[in-house]
């Protein structure tokens, strides 16, 4: 099935990207995840009309991609997942609500196109947000992060295991529905006489899995603990990214940039 | 059923994630109790398949479509409520983290709507007093045990489907993002995860059957020591509350189909007149009638929960205005002109190191 | 090193697996442990590892197993699994290399003196930051023996340690166990593997020791391996 071979390489992609090598990269991981909220709240706490405020927001994404050599193109790849649940719950916003909020020279702007425009920027500059942290974050350090934040370790490590086996079992089924697909070339689907065993198959060998990993845990004494790579300690550059980006998401969100040069433009 | 960043406001977002965080603490305190080291290999490995097992496309008969399972259910199903409930966490989260499906903030929403009924309301208030109770004991002990499988999935899926489906409603429309009124986003969520459900429920149930007669053992509640049988008629009364409340569910998306404002009078107290001839999907009414429309929109406003869940300063709805717009192509031009020198000297370092 | 005294074990009461199990394993000595399919190999493993509780006495560098000396008896053993994918389950294989040593209490710098050592013994430096699931299978066989390495066992287990491996990475892996100084025991249907690495064999079948000895004799055999669906190594094949 190309979709699971696609995810395979999307997430072959995320890794190659986190393995680089850019000032961001070597930023604390707890650091970037806290930006990164700061930053997603900042821009979905903007009014909905709110347009010309939310766009000086991505100078962030801008900036971060310029500074970590991630191209902020294979961010936009993956928005056809969350765009549509956007633009369905946005598109009636121009049906719905008509009044016109501006004027672009004679022709009148409605309150609900510029309440779906800036809804759509919404979503774009969060998953960007969201995007450059992955890429620019191994999931051991994304971890170790995690951890600094007080998520529980039963947690990290679940995530740590599963995302391990995410790739395994992506191969496993891959080759399954490769196998299946061979045997049944007019279907698009599995077909219903084979929904149970298809998945339940795989399941099964899954739990024979599960044993023999828990014994090469065992085997290698374990008890109980997992040990993470040891965070960086958090030295004066993490603290001032910290610190400026948060206070620049603040002072954004407070003055409206656009406006202000706007106005300035006028004089 | 992924909500974006966008479509929550962050009160609503960071109260979803409270509400996910505490009941993932309880489980997380509900694991350490049961201290089983080898939880945590077969969590993990269960979890990364049912991530790639969401990939599959099941054929649905009689159709040229195809349904997928988002697989709350089979997980609890298979490794109990609260173990459940963590691994669906991290399927999410990873969706999140490394396809971007679903966003940051909202991965408490996500993890409630979609990991949060399936596991705690499908397993407690469904699977368990159904697969424990005494139905259909006419049949062997098999093939009860089969046709109970069948009926907890299904209901299972199809009820935590559509209290999710509820929820992203609810939590959209608290957050005011759409002008589209609650009824009507209730009548179009609805009835497609009714759908949804069904087939997740009907996929869930052959895996779960499979299992069930490959290796019973791994299939939770199937075989129970009599002692515990007799709570089974106690937990009946469970399955008729859970079972009302899916008629109740399923009555409101109809009453919210026919007469789509109904609910939101009802949430918000609103009876303004002209609404309720705007509000349904047809097309008749869609801005054609500009002016109920405009009003429609402005009761909308009023009557969402957040109408200014921004931070308190943002007081000018419609501060947007041509100069605030050329304003931001101003910003938008210097930030790409910085990404020009950025990369400028990216590639004289690169060049020098090459050279 | 490793003395079985009569070990018996069955997982259904009355079918038997393992039956009545003797042999001494020297100190530094490589075994080949073959047999067809269902000979009892895997099991005789697990018991080894204390995976499973066997009848009969098990001793591991002259200690007893028992369910008290199990973590001891398991610090000097070190296995290799077949599936590579099932022992690497950290996201990096420098973190699958500390595991060991760190939950065997090891501080982390210790821990790395160790990993990077190892890396170093098997050529393996690049591997170190690699993904588990973004490397090749015969560099995943590597980083499995590897961690186990890096956990300095006194003996080493493999299952099939050179299945479904190329020609040079099999090579590559033979001349590894070769180098090994560690008490090495290795079950695996590439009879000429085991022909490189061990300088003895023991024959399992239906649970039992057909054969014991040296590798040249019992592997030249033809008429013994027949006899337990075996056959003899492909370079002695005319």
């Amino acid at each position: 099935m190309d979709k699971m071979d696609r995810a395979l390489r999307e997430l072959g992609q995320m890794d190659e990207l986190a393995a680089g090598d850019s000032p961001v990269h070597r930023l604390s991981p707890w650091v970037k995840l806290l930006v990164t909220l700061g930053y997603i709240i900042a821009v979905v706490s903007f009014d909905k009309y709110a347009l010309s405020g939310l766009l000086p927001l991505i100078l962030y994404p801008l900036l971060v991609s310029q500074l970590s050599g991630v191209s902020l193109i294979l961010g936009l790849r993956k928005l056809r997942l969350v765009l549509p649940l956007v633009l369905a719950v946005g598109i009636f916003n121009p049906f719905l609500d008509r009044a016109p909020l501006l004027y672009l020279g004679s022709l009148p702007v409605s309150g609900g196109v510029v309440s779906m425009l800036t809804l759509l920027l919404k979503g774009l500059l969060s998953l960007l947000a969201s995007f450059l942290l992955v890429a620019t974050t191994p999931i051991d350090s994304l971890c170790a992060g995690l951890r600094k934040l007080r998520v529980p370790q039963t947690m990290v490590t679940l995530l740590l295991l599963t995302y391990r086996y995410v790739g395994v079992m992506m191969e496993e089924l891959a080759v399954m529905s490769r196998a299946y697909h061979l045997r049944a070339p007019g279907q698009k689907g599995i077909h219903y006489k084979a929904w149970g065993s298809f998945l339940g198959q795989l399941l099964l060998r899954s739990m024979d899995r599960a044993g023999e990993l828990y014994a090469s845990m065992r085997l290698r004494g374990f008890h109980g603990e997992f040990y993470y790579a040891p965070s960086r300690p958090c030295g004066g550059r993490d603290l001032a990214w910290l610190l400026l980006w948060l206070g620049a998401f603040a002072l954004l969100r407070l003055v409206d940039l656009g406006a202000l040069l706007g106005g300035l433009l006028r004089l | 059923m992924h909500m974006a960043d966008a479509l929550l406001a962050p009160g609503v977002a960071v109260g979803m994630a409270a509400a996910s965080a505490v009941a993932a603490g309880v489980s997380v305190w509900q694991l350490k109790k049961e201290d089983d080291p080898k939880r945590l290999p077969t969590m993990a490995v269960t979890a990364a398949l049912v991530f790639a097992g969401q990939m599959i496309n099941y054929t649905i008969p009689g159709t040229g479509s195809s349904g997928h399972i988002c697989g709350g259910m089979l997980l609890s199903a298979l490794l109990g409520p609260y173990a459940g409930f963590l691994s669906m966490i991290v399927v999410l989260a990873i969706q999140c983290f490394f396809f971007a499906d679903g966003g940051l903030m909202a991965l408490g929403a996500n993890v409630w709507n979609m990991a949060f009924y399936g596991c705690f309301v499908g397993y407690f208030l469904l699977w368990r007093p159904i697969l424990r109770g005494r139905l259909f004991s006419g049949m062997g002990a098999k093939a009860a045990g089969r046709a109970k499988i069948i009926l907890a999935s299904i209901l299972g899926c199809v009820v935590s489907l559509q209290l999710g489906a509820f929820s992203v409603v609810l939590e959209t429309s608290v957050s005011g993002i759409t002008e589209l009124p609650f009824g009507a986003f209730v009548a179009l969520m609805q009835p497609i995860h009714l759908a949804i459900g069904l087939v997740e429920g009907v996929v869930t149930a052959a895996v779960l059957l499979f299992v069930y007669e490959a290796r019973p053992e791994l299939v939770r509640d199937v075989t129970v020591r009599e002692g515990e049988k007799q709570k089974g008629s106690l937990r009946m009364t469970l399955v008729v509350l859970a079972l009302a409340a899916a008629v109740i569910g399923g009555g409101l998306s109809l009453l919210a189909s026919s007469n789509p404002d109904g609910l939101e009078w009802a949430l918000f107290g609103n009876s303004e007149a002209g609404y309720s001839e705007n509000m349904g999907l047809d097309e008749e009414s869609f801005g054609i009638e500009s002016e109920a429309a405009e009003r429609a929109g402005s009761i909308q406003e009023s009557s969402s929960f957040l109408p200014d869940y921004a931070f308190p300063d943002s007081d000018s709805p419609a501060g947007t205005t041509v100069s605030g717009l050329a304003g931001s192509a101003i910003v938008a031009a210097v930030a790409l002109l910085l990404c020009l020198v950025f990369g400028f000297f990216r590639k004289r370092k690169k060049a020098k190191a090459n050279g | 090193m490793i003395t079985l005294e009569n070990v018996s074990f069955a997982y259904e009461p009355g079918r038997p697996v393992l039956d009545g199990i003797s042999f001494h394993i020297a100190p530094g000595e490589a075994v080949g442990l073959i047999g067809a399919n269902g000979a009892g190999k895997s099991t005789l493993m697990k018991v080894l590892l204390g995976l499973e509780k066997a009848e009969g006495r098990v001793m591991v560098g002259g200690e007893e197993l028992t369910k008290e000396s199990l973590p001891r008896v398991r610090r000097k053993l070190g296995f290799v699994l077949q599936n590579s994918d099932n022992q690497m389950f950290m996201p990096t294989v420098y973190e699958d290399m500390v595991f060991g040593p760190m939950n065997y209490g090891l501080s982390r710098e210790e821990a790395d003196r160790r990993v990077d050592a190892v890396l170093e013994k098997l050529g393996l430096e690049a591997l170190k930051h690699r993904h588990n699931h973004r490397i090749s299978g015969g560099e995943k066989r590597m980083a499995a023996i590897a961690t186990v390495l890096a956990m300095e066992p006194e003996a080493v287990l493999m299952d099939e340690p050179t299945s479904a491996l190329d020609p040079f990475n099999r090579r590559l892996v033979i001349n590894t166990i070769r180098e090994l100084g560690q008490t090495r025991v290795i079950t695996s249907h590439d009879l000429d593997m085991i022909l490189d690495t061990c300088s003895r064999v023991i024959l399992l079948s239906g649970g039992r020791i057909a054969a014991d000895g040296p590798t040249e004799e019992i592997l030249r055999d033809k008429a013994l391996l027949e006899a337990h669906r075996m056959e003899l190594p492909l370079r002695w094949q005319g």
